[in-house]
């Protein structure tokens, strides 16, 4: 009945809920254009290394105050591989190149960079790293920023007052390490109690020295599943030799507490003076300076044949840059990476991160820390880490430390055979 | 509210004198309790070996980076230094990520007792008909698939429904309490009579109503419970956040905090720091809920 | 005052009888509301879990590596998994890890369990302390606890003079497991003492002092009459708890990243690996194959304890 029902008629309550809805959409549009056309591009900028990151802060501000288009974003902790799944990865990638990354660059996620200046820029044995990994064909899928070169780390001080000569002979190592023990000095500290420090400094360094890396892992890449005790080249075969030798010198010439000492641990000891020798990269000058500043320290390769002609260093791509082919803001992102590979910015970073440039001009390696492997590095001597080329699933490292610990080396050789032989064999 | 037969003991003997003799005296009832000390040090005693890892978690947090290196952990902070907690602060944009992470706790803990709860009283009620037996056991299984195999069908789901963002990571985690809350509150159910609601309906009550009214307060124990291992596996997750947030803005604390455990940083200080902040506030939370999750569980427990 | 003691039990095939036995008319019609309570949440969770559960195992019968192209292979994951001495390694270790961590877990747990529902000085203080491991993140503690195994105990060891403390157990594939046992047991005994707690203060106090007529000590009365009492939770709690060790990971990879050697991988930690590192299908398999083996283990614990979970 009328006046008992107090509602609105359908007509004007329709009305009302359009008017509603169609002012709501005009200023949701409105709002949305003015973010869209007026505000800059975003651009997403993943770069997870923890040393680098306040570097790359300041950066960023003042990159993103100096202009108006381009905005970059700082990510520090996305998966990747989660990303890359998602169709939404970062805009631009600035990290460590090694197998894990070389996946995603063999499937054609990464975009072409051979078109931009800076990819001429680069030292072509640089480039040759990349491609050491794999290959996308027809593309220059990761520029790299910056090369950290390791080999032995030893303590100016202690060599001089022992009246030692750096050793480029392994006969030479031997005897420093024989005149260090006879002095009451420690020749090296081990950290076996991490299982990449064994990896990246006594089976890189050691193997590296007497194999040829690179043609090595492209001919067990290419035996794959006949990989075994009879194979032309197989980690029992090839490997015998150093990693036998380097199960010798951990035994006979580092720390006794070395199983239950980490990488910290190193850290500390080695600034302490505790040893002459330490392998490990240009990371832990950082690290050792947090004790002793003012140490004198210096490096050298870890020499294994008696020519020292074989002598090279260990390298790695600490930092390399990529825009995946699914980024939106590829033109955005270049801009930036433009910015970033300028000279003087590259050269700031390396210095102040004790890295190796990887460009044509890049300013040279001054700090006497690592000054020492400059003439390896112009030279081309060098190498990416043994330990670095087998995938993850197969636990080198963790082998490794078995055998500085202790384990057989011709069964854990066996074993790593067999892990690949059966890697090979699933894909 | 415990278990305490010394006063269950003069209370029988008070009885047994009220039978044939005069009572005794009124204050044999209010004899003090007589406490075990053996045992109070004993478990004193268990308790150090949990406070020493957090004195050395404190103690660290607050020391200088050079003294945080120097391989001396149990020594005291001198000089005494909030660096670690400034810079962990600024590294990982504290206030953002703690926000975000509450958020997505909180609404994990509401969703999994509310969800959880009703599917329960529905699986316990039920429980004579195939649909929710077997739900029951559904869900249950589900707690024994491994992560790793949900992970990246997850990532490419959360991806397409747009949920790849911190309501993707709240959803996801109620989703994943479910089976052990499910679990929880059958269990607890069973103790709560059918008369009160059989009663509730007599007087009118629709089982929406008999449930919000009746059984929902009476299940605040197990609720608190539930609560509890919700928040605590939402807080410290670090796994789902990293993989399923897209936009790094929008991060939670633990994966912010990851940068703290690379191989290649030994900031110490500054990573304690860190995981005190994060810390603080689950035992924060800890201590208010657990005094009522305690005084829950022994009222709920101890009755009829 | 038995029946509110039989409905602790975990018999989860009984029909549900209320608190005072009477079984309920079975209705031959189901209440909408019931409906509404249900079905979401169980849509929700097919959503989340179910589908991607399915898509996962999916994947296990194909070569992919997490993303691009992929190819179906059939069972050659399963296959290779059977004969890969690493994986069957990492199976024997975590079985034997888990085995043994719910024994210590549960016997710990439930002393002091006992303890804190006993007549001592300072329980709501000691009660708030016991539980405070279990509000920290794993790779915390892990890290911490390695600290304290590196170089502590060692010092410790060395004071005191006991020759196999002297060194760093983390260091001794034979003695490494003993650490991860210590540390995972520090962070699992809270949870599993919460729950032992809930169920002491369950037990109405005339029972005990019943006994106490009767002239039971309390040896007597723990063994005889709280264990029976509190069963159902202990099969609760040796279910989920072996399940959890199962999936150790954050604190093994914290304490010794799998080693010395590979002497203490467990199967989380190699799926996980293989998972992020391009070898996917083929961990997948490896998960499958876990999950299956789990679930059979709940279920053949879940019959084994039928006929004891009451009284």
């Amino acid at each position: 009945m009328e006046g008992d029902i107090d509602v609105p008629s359908p007509d004007r309550s329709f009305r009302r809920r359009a008017a509603a809805v169609l002012a709501l959409a005009l200023i949701g549009s409105t709002l949305g254009a003015c973010a869209g056309a007026g505000g800059p591009e975003q651009v997403r900028f993943l770069l997870s290394k923890p040393e680098a990151i306040p570097y790359f802060r300041e950066l960023i501000a003042e990159y993103n105050d100096s202009q108006n288009e381009v905005e970059v974003v700082l990510d520090t902790a996305s998966n990747l591989q989660a990303g890359f799944l998602r169709g939404n990865p970062p805009d631009l990638g600035l990290l460590n190149y090694n197998l894990e990354m070389a996946r995603f660059m063999e499937r054609g996620a990464l975009s072409d960079l051979g078109d931009m200046p800076e990819a001429d820029r680069i030292l072509p044995e640089v480039q040759d790293l990349v491609d050491q990994y794999a290959t996308y064909p027809g593309r220059t899928s990761v520029l790299p920023y910056s090369v950290m070169a390791a080999s032995v780390i030893y303590n100016k001080e202690i060599f001089e007052a022992n009246d030692l000569e750096v050793p480029t002979t392994a006969d030479e190592l031997v005897e420093v390490c024989e005149a260090l023990t006879d002095a009451g000095v420690t020749p090296f500290y081990g950290t076996y109690k991490d299982p990449w420090t064994v990896a990246q400094g006594w089976f890189d360094y050691t193997v590296a020295g007497m194999v040829d890396v690179e043609a090595f892992y492209d001919q067990m890449r290419e035996l794959g599943t006949e990989v075994g005790p009879d194979s032309e080249v197989s980690f029992q075969k090839t490997f015998a030799e150093p990693v036998t030798l380097m199960q010798q010198l951990s035994d006979a010439c580092t720390n006794a507490d070395a199983p239950s000492k980490g990488y910290g641990d190193g850290n500390l000891a080695f600034a302490q003076g505790e040893a002459a020798m330490y392998l490990q990269g240009p990371w832990a000058f950082g690290e050792i300076a947090k004790t002793s500043p003012d140490l004198e320290l210096g490096t050298f390769p870890l020499p294994m044949t008696n020519n020292p002609d074989d002598l090279k260093v260990r390298v790695n791509i600490d930092l390399a840059a990529w825009i995946p082919e699914a980024s939106d803001h590829k033109e955005a992102a270049r801009q930036f990476l433009s910015y970033l590979f300028q000279q003087d910015v590259m050269d700031e970073y390396n210095a102040a991160q004790l890295g190796y440039g990887t460009t044509t001009e890049a300013a040279p390696v001054t700090d006497p820390r690592i000054v020492g492997m400059k003439e390896y590095y112009d030279d081309a001597k060098f190498y990416q880490g043994p330990s670095q080329e087998i995938p993850l699933t197969i636990p080198a490292a963790n082998y490794m430390q078995g055998v500085v610990l202790g384990n057989d080396v011709e069964t854990t050789l066996s074993i790593m055979d067999a892990d690949w032989a059966r890697l090979a064999l699933r894909q | 509210m415990s278990v305490q037969p010394a006063l269950v003991v003069e209370t029988v003997e008070a009885t047994e004198v009220l039978e044939g003799y005069a009572p005794k005296p009124a204050r044999s009832r209010f004899r003090v309790e007589r406490f075990s000390w053996s045992g109070t040090i004993i478990i004193a005693l268990c308790a150090i070996t949990v406070l020493i890892p957090l004195y050395v978690t404190l103690t660290t947090a607050f020391k200088t980076q050079a003294q945080a290196v120097d391989g001396n952990a149990f020594s005291l902070p001198a000089p005494f230094s909030v660096d670690g907690f400034v810079e962990a602060w600024n590294l990982t944009n504290f206030p953002l990520a703690f926000t975000i992470t509450t958020l997505v706790t909180a609404a994990t803990v509401a969703g999994t007792i509310l969800l959880a709860s009703v599917a329960s009283f529905a699986i316990a009620r039920n429980w004579d008909h195939k649909l929710f037996r077997w739900s029951f056991y559904y869900l249950l299984m589900a707690m024994f698939i491994p992560f790793p195999v949900l992970a990246l069908p997850q990532i490419q789901l959360t991806g397409l429904a747009g949920l790849d963002n911190p309501a993707g990571v709240t959803f996801l985690h109620i989703m994943f309490q479910m089976s052990f809350s499910v679990l929880l509150f059958t269990a607890f159910l069973r103790s709560i009579p059918l008369e009160l609601e059989e009663s509730a309906r007599i007087d009118g009550a629709s089982t929406w109503q008999a449930y919000w009214q009746l059984i929902f307060p009476l299940l605040a124990p197990m609720s608190a419970t539930v609560g509890i291992f919700a928040f605590l596996a939402s807080w410290n997750d670090f796994m789902m956040p990293s993989l399923i947030i897209s936009d790094p803005g929008q991060q939670t604390l633990p994966v912010v905090q990851s940068i703290f455990q690379t191989q290649f940083s030994n900031n110490y200080n500054v990573s304690f720091a860190s995981y005190l902040m994060a810390m603080a506030p689950a035992i924060v939370v800890y201590l208010f809920t657990q005094r009522w999750v305690m005084e829950g569980m022994t009222q709920g427990a101890v009755k009829g | 005052m038995a029946t509110v003691l039989g409905d602790v039990d975990l018999d989860l095939t009984k029909p549900s009888e209320t608190a005072h036995g009477a079984v309920p008319r079975t209705r031959t019609r189901v209440e909408g509301t019931y409906y509404l309570f249900l079905l979401p949440s169980l849509i929700l969770f097919t959503l989340a879990i179910t589908v991607p559960a399915v898509i996962g195992i999916f994947f296990s019968f194909t070569n992919s590596i997490g993303f691009g192209d992929w190819e179906f292979v059939g069972f050659i994951n399963y296959i290779a998994a059977f004969s890969d001495p690493a994986i069957v390694q990492s199976y024997l270790f975590t079985f034997g890890f888990a085995a043994v961590t719910v024994i210590v877990v549960n016997v710990v747990a439930f002393l002091l369990a006992v303890g804190l529902t006993s007549r001592i000085r300072f329980k709501t203080g000691l009660r708030t302390i016991f539980v405070i491991p279990m509000v920290i993140s794993g790779i915390v503690i892990a890290y911490v606890f390695n600290f304290l195994f590196s170089n502590s105990v060692p010092a410790l060891g060395q004071a005191l003079g006991i020759g196999w403390l002297s060194e760093s157990i983390l260091a001794n594939p034979d003695l490494a497991w003993i650490a991860i046992v210590i540390v995972t047991a520090w962070q699992a005994v809270p949870g599993t003492l919460l729950i032992y707690i809930a169920g002491l203060l369950s037990i109405p106090g005339e029972v005990y002092e019943a006994a106490d007529i009767d002239g039971a000590g309390k040896l007597a009365q723990l063994t005889r009459i709280t264990l029976p009492l509190v069963a159902g939770y202990v099969v609760i709690n040796v279910i989920i708890g072996f399940k959890g060790f199962l999936n150790a990971y954050d604190i093994i990879v914290g304490l010794t990243a799998g080693g010395p050697g590979t002497a203490t991988r467990s199967i989380a930690m190699t799926i996980v690996t293989g998972f992020s590192s391009g070898d996917y299908a083929y961990q997948m398999a490896n998960a499958t194959i876990f999950f299956l083996i789990t679930l059979a283990i709940a279920l053949l614990q879940l019959a084994l304890t039928r006929g004891r979970s009451v009284l």
